[in-house]
């Protein structure tokens, strides 16, 4: 095989319009919500916005019975059904003696629940498993425009708001003592990831969709100390593995979903075993002594026995 | 029984002060001034609603009844003039920050929300580092600092923003001795620098060792003034016995 024909099997797929349309939406979407993953994974929320992506079934239902499969319909039903159930969830924990994750988890199983009954009724034969597992080939130009317009809302949004987002983040109290609207910041977050949840439903499906908010964002969190480097890692790496997964189910013939999915695993994984400073495997190779500060001066004291180590200066 | 505490433009002025949490009282009708360049120690036993008073006049909690004036200004709501800060617990120590990037927040009010940080903005932010002796440790993440060191680098936000007041919820609770002595030490470096600082403590036996003025609570203010006129034990005996003081939770 000459170099001439790898590189032209590269490039075949790409005449077709509809995998030049897959590989848009899967660049941008990748890339917007790898970005958003990091509000999310550093508010703790990514098991909310798993309740919120399995929300979205019976507004999907719903939208399909009353117009069919319209993308913009399809996203307003969607929008409109987790923002219930998350605003639902708040109002039922505020009311009850159910704690707010018992509140979500409820309300979010019995929408998915009704959204799988729902399905039955739509005006078109749908296959659920398309909503369930995605069908990035199918990206039509509607579809198109949703990612663009997701992308676009989210990262202008994110990117004005990141100061007062991250004083929220790191501490929600501190921050409303300083005269944020936390409470205002918050339901903008929300409706961000259930519009990036939306947004990813063609290309990786309800149930997969949570993967390419959370890995990326997961995986930089791995690797660095610094909010930015995270904040642009993750959407990177969210963008370079939805392109890279889609190449890979293309040639591989599998979904498209679980191959992008399974590529942020491994670079999870990878980052979990081998992050210079937080992976396991190389925190065992460093060995006990993990900060020379403190050997240091443990060395220094063994010599002079009457001289206590300082305290404050540099032990961790 | 309210001895104030004396003054003449009292930077912080609570009056009639009521908090309620679903209608019951946590503290009720307190009335005290406070003027800047003191370190105030609020002390009382546990539910005596040391951190309640202390979440109303940071803007954490709507008051009932009463007013917080700051400078003789109505506070509405929250203001950049006081820096609560968080207790220990309440912060995520690996939030991927150092300890220069958690200072610069303390700017982010000064700055806007797209703005750059201009010569001023770094300088407030170097400035803060040195006051608090951080600066060898300024591109540490936050958790790679030693207990007084993190306590050091909130402060050093605190001061960074400008702020006035230094609101403190048990900053001491789970040092060691060296960390307390050196975080005390850099509160006695506020002081000296015209701040006024309120921080809730539970040790009475460090009490006039830590501050110079007291604040003693139970639901009702019992003394507001000098450490060792508050920390009497006339004073103690009404705000820890159970007798006359218990306040109207424990009516029913």
């Amino acid at each position: 095989m000459t170099a001439a024909s790898i590189l032209s099997d590269l490039i075949t797929p790409f005449g077709y319009s509809f995998m030049q349309r897959a590989l848009l939406s899967c660049a941008l979407i990748g890339f917007t919500n790898g970005f958003l993953g990091t509000f999310i994974v550093l508010k703790r929320q990514a098991l909310l916005a798993d309740a919120l992506s399995h929300s979205l079934l019976p507004g999907l239902a719903i939208a399909a019975m009353i117009v069919g499969l319209s993308p913009g319909g399809l996203l307003l039903g969607g929008l409109l059904a987790a923002m219930l159930v998350a605003l639902g969830g708040q109002l039922m924990a505020r009311n009850s003696r159910l704690k707010d994750e018992t509140a979500v988890a409820s309300l979010y199983i019995i929408a998915f629940a009704l959204g799988i009954v729902l399905i039955r009724f739509s005006k078109v034969k749908i296959d659920l498993t398309h909503f369930l597992f995605g069908n990035i080939l199918g990206v039509g130009n509607g579809d198109l425009w949703i990612a663009y317009s997701a992308a676009f809302l989210t990262l202008s949004g994110l990117v004005l708001f990141h100061r007062p987002l991250l004083l929220v983040l790191f501490d929600s109290a501190v921050a409303r003592a300083s005269g944020i609207r936390v409470g205002w910041l918050e339901t903008g977050l929300l409706t961000l990831t259930v519009l990036g949840l939306v947004a990813s439903l063609q290309a990786v499906g309800v149930l997969l969709s949570l993967g390419l908010m959370i890995l990326p964002a997961a995986t930089a969190y791995l690797l660095t100390d610094s909010f930015t480097r995270m904040l642009w890692g993750g959407a990177f790496l969210g963008m370079f593995s939805a392109v890279g997964g889609l190449f890979l189910s293309f040639y591989a013939n599998i979904p498209s979903g679980p191959c992008i999915v399974l590529l942020l695993g491994i670079l999870l994984a990878g980052a979990y075993m081998f992050s210079p400073r937080y992976g396991i495997v190389s925190r065992l190779l460093l060995g006990r002594h993990f900060h020379e500060g403190s050997l240091q001066r443990w060395k220094g004291h063994e010599e002079h026995h009457h001289q206590v180590p300082e305290v404050d200066g540099e032990n961790r | 029984m309210n001895q104030l505490c004396k003054n003449t433009v009292p930077l912080l002025r609570v009056r009639d002060l009521t908090v309620s949490y679903h209608r019951v009282p946590a503290i009720h009708h307190l009335t005290f001034e406070l003027e800047a360049g003191h370190c105030v120690g609020l002390f009382g036993p546990n539910g005596a609603g040391k951190s309640t008073l202390l979440k109303s006049i940071s803007g954490l909690l709507k008051p009932e009844t009463g007013s917080i004036l700051i400078g003789g200004r109505e506070l509405a709501g929250s203001s950049n003039l006081i820096a609560y800060l968080p207790q220990r617990e309440a912060v995520d120590w690996d939030f991927p920050v150092t300890v220069e990037g958690m200072v610069e927040m303390g700017r982010y009010h000064h700055v806007g929300l797209l703005g750059s940080f201009s010569r001023n903005d770094h300088r407030a932010v170097r400035e803060a580092l040195e006051l608090f002796n951080l600066t060898p440790f300024s591109r540490r993440q936050i958790k790679e600092l030693s207990g007084g060191q993190q306590q050091r680098a909130f402060l050093a936000r605190a001061w960074a923003q400008q702020a006035d007041i230094y609101i403190l919820d048990e900053p001491f609770a789970g040092l060691d001795r060296t960390s307390a002595e050196a975080l005390s030490s850099a509160l006695k470096v506020l002081v000296g620098l015209g701040k006024l600082l309120m921080v809730s403590h539970h040790n009475l036996a460090e009490g006039e060792l830590l501050f110079d003025t007291a604040i003693l609570l139970n639901g009702e203010l019992i003394a507001c003034g000098k450490t060792s006129e508050v920390l009497s034990p006339l004073n103690l005996e009404c705000a820890y016995g159970t007798a006359v003081y218990s306040g109207n939770r424990h009516l029913s």
